[in-house]
């Protein structure tokens, strides 16, 4: 039987049958170097042109902090209308850290002229409208609930309880508007810790996570944190995963629905083979520092010298002398132990099986560090990838600014904010290339309570001496 | 003692040290060595275990020290401390972003680009009623001075792109 | 708790490995807490209503019993290694989409995978007798496994007939390479131009920086991704904390690929968003998505870039502490590390207090330092120095769970460093349960982290099935989606096409 002619007769659609290009530049667009290609259908720089894709939800975050935010932040980069809701001329306590104490913005409310906005509040609140309420007093609870009626749904991060006591929560809003998604995100959960508090850290120790993370104690190591609150945003993100399912089932059925989400149960649920290996063989996973438990070559090391001796910054001064080097397959493997003159090194460890043991992870890359001692960080590099192999700086702050390649895609980028100024911003684009309904960022964040005639006013339809008087009674 | 060395070392004419050193959980959980009080330099030699004084602090007259503390104080003299990185008394902490620390807010007017941006206070009164501001920077108008400063800045061509 | 005792000789680590399994040892080792004592718990805080609703509604148990969100849903999966492309499928899969996972005939790499190479810890299918690491089977969830060569023109030409059935494809091929075979986006959008098209990596498709093959032909796989975004500059602890060299002082890696999480759950997210465009916001095509695990990290990445253009700032490492925070830390205590958090002043008195009676000494030296009673002065570097030095001479006198007690009676947020086997067995997680065990349909009971999204009231996700034998769905997929025979199938084998 011939085959080809097989196949052909079962296609459905080939596509040279099918109809050409139909115009000049479709026939281009076909055959231009697939990375323009990238490059125009993405087009960094003109997302403003594009429709969004959450256009027309609107969405409550009763947050505070990173995590619980985030997850309303992603949507919010998305196209819905968000608006936050602050304790009046307080706002959200995580306005109050900034790194060192040392970075805010102003104004924070005009009442409070010498408080700013620290850069801790960065990135978790972009493109919304922010609006005052103390849900403490009684005149709060219609202001919510007119606002429940006006939105498709809710995130809230109060200790669980809360919200239904102050006749505020799921069992409440669903009477209200069966359409509404309400998300409640936290540490625990229903269950014998429901009240136990969480943030971020928490999250790392609790879960597991800095169980794995940091060099062995064998070596001298500790439990390392990750920087950053990256359990909040992480977690946050999978409530927006969430909340997009929801959506799309509301979108059908025309029902809401409750979500209650545990920051600390998404931090185990990244550990991978941890839970499979200890309930099957007991075996419970430690840490291995900068190497990999399941890869080798394939990990960072230390070189001998600095790229930067001379900068005045500490962190280029001491600091850049770290090389991710990967080499894995034998080939990359060999010629690794080429390169760095430890052929023997290849002789004894030819299978990946055999240097992915412990033992010989030590040896080996002691092996490259001890070629790397008398080298610098570029040199380590430039050494390696001229000999084929992947190998890559561990960049720093001012590193991954000046880079081109984020600039190229947009991705690290100047934004002219409305109220705040130049502030650079290396979040939204960031989280990933949509060709037609690309994420935005508008405004980092606004002023306490700077929407409150927008929302209560344009929205609701309160009159303008009402909200002044909401707002002199500090209810708003 | 442990993991604080309370130095009481007596310094002659009736003087004592008195001085808190504090030995950092994560540098001398498991360690051992001599370390040096920040005030008056006595050398101790402490063995420690699990963040326990396993042997010491014994002092080590005339012996060179391995190590200094991150920071000392004197709760009996008003507080005065020895903040991290002063030579021969404390080792520095090098987890600085900059080669200078602050620890209090940066008044930044211009953006590392030269371009403003509102990192200073106070600023002028500027929302609406109920606090509520608008989407439009009016530099000129609330902050004169630093309006004329950035006009400053691009003629001398110190504006950028990136 | 074991029921009979056992005559047991170890000489060996292989001894060992028989003395656990859910059939030797099953999980729970003890009985997690009954909803009764949780009820007490509940009506301690008045909330004994309201925690009756969340248990009838949201426990893990009824989730068989509720629709599913993204039902009628076809997800592609196309490429090896890159463990993103997995969970961003599983996030999917597990509200409910139908997810195949396309490999080539040699099956992912990602499958032969463990821990120091050691194969005793993969599992055998019950079906072909194939060892798979546990990385893959633990990321391989609810979905199908075809095989296909996409290096042969048939291959290719079942490929777009498959891309014109289903709605999404998430591929992580290296950059480029499925458009020069002329079955990327740029192709299969015209075939159908519904498809939402996720391509997934480290570093991107396109640009200076993009994703890299060795000359050897090797991958750039996590974390150079985490390397290009400052994340592990910025993480580990100082060398005055710890000495560098590999002796705990050097900038970190995460132990778990957690740039390549970060990247599946943003894919997820934009999928899910382009699926909502195109349904049910006019939109009506689909569109391509690139989401790289170096850029999505960036994003989360707090402030940092930020405030480098604030004031030329390269943020540092700072171990354990966090430099905005105090209380916000982890120090080392008796039996491992514990976790403290609370930084207002409510909450920074409370922690004191609860430190005090035990340790006198911290009154003095802490509460009474007139420099440590501002919030925000509580936050320079010093303070934290002082205040842990003397919190952990408390803390190194007591266990994890004593300090815990302690402190949770004070209702300050706190918490211990837990290894798995602490995880499997922590009271709250195992009432959920957070860890759980399934009955898998090849590989025995499998021990796994739970679905994030599995508590919810109306469409909560969920884990039907993990791992799959490679290939296994061949028969399935290809007839239903296709239309092929067995005989039709065993031809493409023959050519080496599936
Ligand atoms: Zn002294």
């Amino acid at each position: 039987m011939d085959w080809e002619k097989e196949i052909q007769k079962l296609k459905v659609c080939d596509f040279e049958e099918l109809p050409g290009p139909k115009s000049k530049e479709e026939l281009e667009e076909m055959k231009m170097p697939f990375e323009d290609y990238c490059k125009r259908v993405f087009d960094p720089g003109n997302e403003f042109v594009k429709p969004e894709a959450l256009k027309g939800i609107r969405w409550m975050s009763t947050t505070m902090y990173i995590f619980t935010p985030h997850s309303v932040a992603n949507l919010a980069e998305l196209g819905a209308e968000c608006i936050k809701i602050e304790m009046p001329r307080m706002g959200d306590p995580m306005r109050h850290t900034s790194p060192f104490n040392e970075a805010y913005l102003y104004p924070l409310h005009d009442t409070r002229p010498m408080t700013g906005t620290g850069l801790g509040f960065t990135n978790a609140n972009v493109n919304e409208y922010f609006i005052t309420l103390d849900y403490h007093v009684p005149e709060a609870k219609p202001i919510f609930y007119n606002l429940v009626k006006m939105s498709d749904g809710l995130t809230e991060c109060y200790r669980h309880g809360t919200f239904d006591r102050w006749k505020q929560g799921y069992r409440h809003v669903m009477e209200i508007n069966p359409r509404f998604i309400y998300v409640w995100g936290g540490g625990f959960g229903y269950g014998p810790k429901i009240f136990g508090g969480s943030y971020d850290i928490l999250g790392q120790a609790h879960a597991g996570l800095a169980s794995i993370t940091g060099c062995h104690e064998d070596m001298g190591g500790h439990a390392t944190k990750a920087t950053n609150w990256v359990i909040d945003w992480y977690s946050g993100t999978q409530i927006t995963v969430a909340i997009l399912a929801a959506l799309y089932w509301r979108g059908k059925t025309g029902l809401g629905t409750m979500i209650e989400f545990s920051q600390v149960q998404a931090a185990t649920r990244m550990m991978g083979y941890a839970a499979p290996l200890y309930g099957r063989f007991g075996i419970v996973r430690q840490r291995w520092g900068n190497w990999d438990t399941q890869l080798c070559v394939h990990g960072i090391i230390m070189t001998g010298k600095v790229d930067f001796p001379d900068a005045q910054n500490p962190q280029d001064r001491f600091e850049s002398r770290y090389v991710m080097v990967s080499a894995f397959q034998d080939a990359d493997f060999q010629e690794l132990c080429n390169v760095i003159k430890k052929p023997d090194l290849y002789s004894r460890y030819k299978t990946h099986k055999e240097r992915v043991g412990a033992p010989a992870q030590i040896e080996i890359y002691k092996a490259i560090e001890d070629w790397a001692a008398d080298k610098t960080r570029s040199e380590v590099v430039r050494i390696l990838r001229e000999a084929g192999i992947l190998a890559a700086p561990v960049m720093n702050d001012r590193e991954v600014y000046e880079c081109e390649h984020y600039r190229l895609r947009g991705t690290v980028r100047w934004n002219d904010d409305p109220l705040f100024g130049d502030i650079l911003i290396h979040s939204g684009y960031s989280t990933g290339l949509m060709s037609k309904t690309p994420r935005r960022h508008r405004w980092q964040w606004r002023p306490v309570g700077a929407d409150n005639v927008k929302i209560y006013h344009e929205l609701l339809g309160y009159p303008m001496s009402k909200i002044q008087e909401l707002y002199d009674k500090n209810i708003i | 003692m442990c993991d604080i060395i309370w130095c009481k070392k007596d310094l002659g004419d009736g003087k004592v040290c008195d001085t808190v050193n504090y030995l950092d959980p994560y540098c001398f959980w498991n360690w051992e060595g001599k370390v040096a009080c920040a005030h008056c330099g006595t050398v101790y030699y402490i063995h420690m275990i699990q963040g326990h004084m396993y042997a010491g602090p014994d002092e080590k007259p005339g012996e060179k020290p391995d190590i200094y503390p991150l920071y000392a104080d004197q709760p009996n003299n008003g507080y005065f401390n020895y903040l991290p990185g002063i030579e021969g008394r404390t080792r520095p902490y090098t987890c600085l972003p900059r080669h200078i620390y602050l620890g209090k807010a940066d008044m930044v007017k211009f953006s590392i680009r030269g371009r403003p941006v509102r990192g200073w206070r106070p600023q002028p009164p500027s929302a609406g009623i109920a606090g509520s501001q608008g989407f439009f920077w009016d530099i000129e108008k609330l902050s004169p001075e630093v309006w004329e400063e950035y006009q400053e800045r691009i003629r001398k061509g110190e504006v950028k792109d990136w | 708790m074991a029921k009979e005792r056992r005559e047991i000789e170890i000489n060996s680590r292989a001894d060992t490995l028989p003395l656990m399994g859910p059939d030797v040892r099953p999980w729970p080792v003890t009985p997690p807490p009954s909803p009764e004592e949780c009820m007490k718990v509940y009506e301690k805080r008045k909330a004994g209503e309201f925690g009756k609703f969340l248990e009838d509604n949201l426990r893990l148990d009824y989730v068989f019993e509720k629709p599913e969100a993204l039902q009628g849903l076809r997800v592609l999966c196309n490429g090896i290694w890159h463990i993103s492309r997995m969970f961003a499928t599983s996030l999917l899969a597990e509200q409910g989409a139908e997810a195949i996972h396309i490999e080539p005939p040699t099956g992912d790499p990602l499958r032969q995978l463990t821990p120091f190479g050691r194969e005793e810890y993969m599992l055998k299918d019950n079906v072909t007798g194939e060892p798979c690491g546990l990385d893959f089977l633990h990321e391989f969830r609810n979905a199908y496994s075809i095989t296909l060569n996409l290096e042969t023109p048939e291959g290719r030409e079942i490929y777009k007939k498959l891309a014109m059935l289903v709605d999404v494809i998430i591929e992580s091929w290296p950059p480029g390479y499925m458009d020069s075979l002329g079955i990327g986006y740029r192709q299969l959008s015209k075939l159908n131009p519904k498809l939402v098209y996720c391509w997934v990596g480290e570093r991107g498709q396109w640009g200076p920086m993009k994703d890299e093959v060795s000359k050897f032909g090797q991958w750039m796989l996590d974390p150079f991704s985490a390397c290009a975004n400052s994340w592990v500059h910025n993480t580990g602890f100082p060398p005055d904390q710890c000495p560098r060299g590999g002796k705990g002082g050097d900038p970190m890696r995460s132990g778990a690929w957690l740039p390549s999480y970060v990247c599946g759950e943003q894919a997820a997210a934009s999928i899910l968003a382009a699926l909502y465009w195109r349904d049910f916001n006019g939109g009506g095509e689909g569109q391509f998505i690139e989401v790289t695990a170096a850029e999505s990290l960036m994003d989360i990445l707090d402030f940092d870039i930020t405030w480098y253009g604030f004031n030329a700032s390269i943020k540092a490492r700072t171990g354990a502490w966090d430099p905005n925070l105090n209380q916000y830390e982890w120090n080392p205590c008796k039996d491992g590390y514990m976790m403290i958090g609370g930084q207002t002043d409510r909450l920074w008195y409370r922690i004191g207090m609860c430190i005090e009676r035990d340790l006198p000494l911290f009154g003095r030296l802490i509460h009474e330092d007139p420099l440590l009673k501002e919030m925000a002065a509580r936050n320079a570097l010093q303070a934290l120095i002082k205040t842990y030095t003397v919190t952990t001479k408390w803390l190194r006198d007591i266990n994890r769970i004593e300090a815990e007690q302690k402190l949770m009676e004070y209702e300050i947020a706190a918490g211990p460093v837990l290894y798995i086997d602490e995880v499997a067995e922590f009271p709250h997680f195992k009432y959920r349960p957070w860890v759980n065990t399934k009955e898998t349909q090849f590989y025995g009971t499998v021990m796994y982290s739970e679905s994030c999204g599995a508590f919810q009231h109306r469409t909560p996700a969920r884990v039907k099935d993990l791992g799959r034998p490679l290939g296994y769905d061949n028969g399935e997929v290809y007839k239903k989606y296709l239309g092929y025979g067995p005989m039709k199938l065993r031809e493409l084998k023959a050519k080496g096409v599936i």
